[in-house]
């Protein structure tokens, strides 16, 4: 299982780039082919013992039926192969992008929070600004509409430095479900290897088990002519 | 004034591309500290000061307005970005089919297995050697089977965590993404926000300019002065100016960006414009070099200009050359506090540049 898939991952590695820009339709087209195998593989394998009761045991057509039993099963299990790699290639490359994403959003909650700081810079100067005009409008008193005027900006920029703040926490909050989304993202991807490696585990199998059936039809042939031998004898 | 349309089309690409200053945090920060100096103790002073306020005035509404402008256009950066990356949290995340684990696969290897073991079971008790080897051969086969039904058990086990992996990826993705929105939209609200403070800014400036001119009977009495020159008390006040928009907007002294300038017509190759006002009268004047074209021998120009300030944003004045040739100019305040746009025109001379258009940087 490890073997397979460690092979499967080079193998999606390599194609990574390849297989990047292949679209939802190409992915669609692959799992058409799959689909279209196993319902092939499925027409000749369900009947193939009861088409090879009705043989001989050395009729040719014996051998053959389990070979195109196994053909069929080879191109139903190489099209789903085919389709898990390019599923995991194409899933990869959205982990790529999103652990980029993640780092960028997280320069950007830092930015967030300078932001924060800048507002409440400006707040504490403006602030400034208006008692120092507060006292300067005590000796001239046409400084009053200015006066208005500065108050209603320190009041906006009161405002801005309570959403800046908000907007850094909620920055936080974000990038911290950002995170958790990468390691689902993660966790998808080594399911989906795991898949893989199960599936060419399941592909050996049925080699495997359409080699014996073969091995048991020339076992058939083989006992039936030794014993039409003996009966030639008597 | 017909080209204007097109100039302040180009203008907003240059801005968008960072022509008019740099769109990191470094520069508007930088704005930033430029403006704090520049109205540095106004506020104190305000109640007792004169011109030298009323200058300094003018210079940090130039200087917010940069400063507005620059943090404007870098927010407005981050946020087109921020959107175009976070694009790829709007795709459903990729996922293997189920489909292709049909029961049917199971199914089949299970009808096998059984078919095989009663084969088996029947040529149990037989002695014959021959039966005995193909009891041999089932038996393998029974083997190669019962192998397959645990990959096949295992293929639907990482099949159905695949699917589960899936879902629960497309929960955190939909979830994440609705919480990118609204940081996006929060900080569209905060540009907006700071559109807002960047008026009431360059408003304020210009009423607390105004405001430092005018002489209050509760005032103390200024110290002496011990120059000669009158005490600004006791100088005419400021005008109001009458334009809708603060006469920073004109008055200062502006050129042309080294590179990536905006122009229609003559390409310039440098501009300087010094522009005053005084009690709604302005002034100035522009120095021009023009790049080489056709017909044109003499790429310089310079001319000066005057007029009352007009109740319109557009500014029109009459201006002579130095040379003597009449002609008209307009000054269009820009988007951003410190770009200005300039069109004039001059009676026709041979040889010589009879119009311009194009935008200024405020030095």
């Amino acid at each position: 299982m490890k073997r397979a898939s460690s092979v499967f991952i080079c193998a999606a590695l390599l194609s990574c780039a390849a297989v990047h820009a292949q679209d939802a339709s190409q992915l669609s087209t692959l799992e058409q082919i799959a689909q279209k195998r196993t319902a092939e593989w499925e027409a000749v394998a369900k009947d193939m013992n009861e088409r090879m009761a009705r043989i001989l045991p050395c009729d040719p057509r014996a051998l053959a039926a389990v070979t195109e039993v196994s053909r069929a099963s080879e191109a139903r299990l190489g099209a789903l192969a085919d389709y898990l790699r390019a599923v995991s290639a194409r899933a990869f490359a959205e982990t790529a992008n999103v652990r980029n994403l993640l780092d960028a959003e997280e320069k950007r909650a830092v930015e967030a929070d300078l932001e924060r700081a800048d507002a409440s810079q400006e707040q504490t100067a403006v602030n400034t600004q208006s008692e120092d005009l507060a006292q300067s409008a005590r000796q001239r008193t046409s400084l009053e509409v200015p006066q208005k005027l500065l108050a209603d900006i320190a009041a906006m920029i009161h405002q801005r430095t309570a959403a800046t703040e908000q907007q850094a926490g909620s920055a936080d909050a974000a990038v911290a479900l950002l995170r958790a989304l990468v390691e689902k993202f993660e966790a998808r991807d080594a399911a989906l290897r795991e898949e893989f490696a199960a599936s060419e585990a399941e592909r050996t199998r049925w080699n495997g088990y359409y080699a014996a059936r073969r091995s048991r039809a020339q076992m058939e042939c083989t006992i039936t002519q030794i014993g039409a031998r003996s009966q030639g004898k008597q | 004034m017909r080209h204007s349309r097109l100039l302040r089309m180009g203008l907003l690409i240059c801005c968008a591309t960072g022509l008019i200053g740099q769109t990191g945090r470094d520069a508007y920060r930088q704005a930033y500290n430029i403006w704090q100096q520049a109205q540095a103790n106004l506020e104190r002073d305000a109640g007792t000061g004169g011109d030298p306020q009323v200058a300094q005035a003018d210079r940090a509404a130039a200087a917010v307005g940069s400063f507005e402008a620059t943090r404007v256009a870098y927010l407005k950066s981050a946020a087109a970005e921020a959107i175009e990356r976070r694009k790829i949290l709007k795709a459903p995340a990729t996922r293997s089919s189920p489909d292709l684990m049909p029961p049917s696969v199971g199914n089949l290897a299970t009808v096998e297995l059984q078919t095989v073991t009663r084969a088996i079971a029947r040529f149990a008790t037989d002695k014959d050697p021959a039966i005995q080897q193909l009891r041999q051969s089932m038996e393998r086969e029974r083997v190669a089977l019962a192998a397959l039904m645990d990959t096949i058990q295992a293929r639907q086990k990482t099949v159905a965590a695949t699917s589960a992996a899936a879902v629960a990826l497309e929960q955190a993705r939909a979830k994440t993404s609705a919480a990118f929105d609204d940081q996006s939209s929060q900080l569209s609200q905060t540009v907006a926000q700071m559109e807002k403070e960047g008026a009431a800014w360059a408003q304020y400036y210009d009423k607390l300019a105004g405001a430092i001119q005018i002489p209050n009977a509760t005032a103390p009495e200024p110290a002496p002065p011990v120059s000669t020159a009158p005490s600004v008390l006791t100088e005419a006040p400021r005008n109001e100016s009458i334009s809708p928009v603060p006469l920073v907007r004109y008055v200062g002294e502006w050129n042309y960006p080294v590179a990536n300038g905006i122009f229609h017509g003559a390409q310039p190759e440098s501009v300087d414009l010094e522009v005053h006002e005084n009690n709604g009268h302005a002034g100035g004047t522009l120095k021009m070099r023009f790049k080489p074209s056709p017909g044109v021998k003499d790429p310089t120009l310079q001319f000066t200009f005057k007029g009352d300030i007009a109740a319109t944003p557009t500014q029109k004045f009459t201006l002579m050359t130095s040379d003597g040739t009449p002609g008209s100019i307009e000054l269009i305040p820009g988007p951003a506090f410190n770009l200005l746009e300039v069109n004039f025109q001059t009676d026709p001379r041979a040889n010589k540049i009879r119009g311009g258009n194009f935008i200024l940087l405020k030095k």
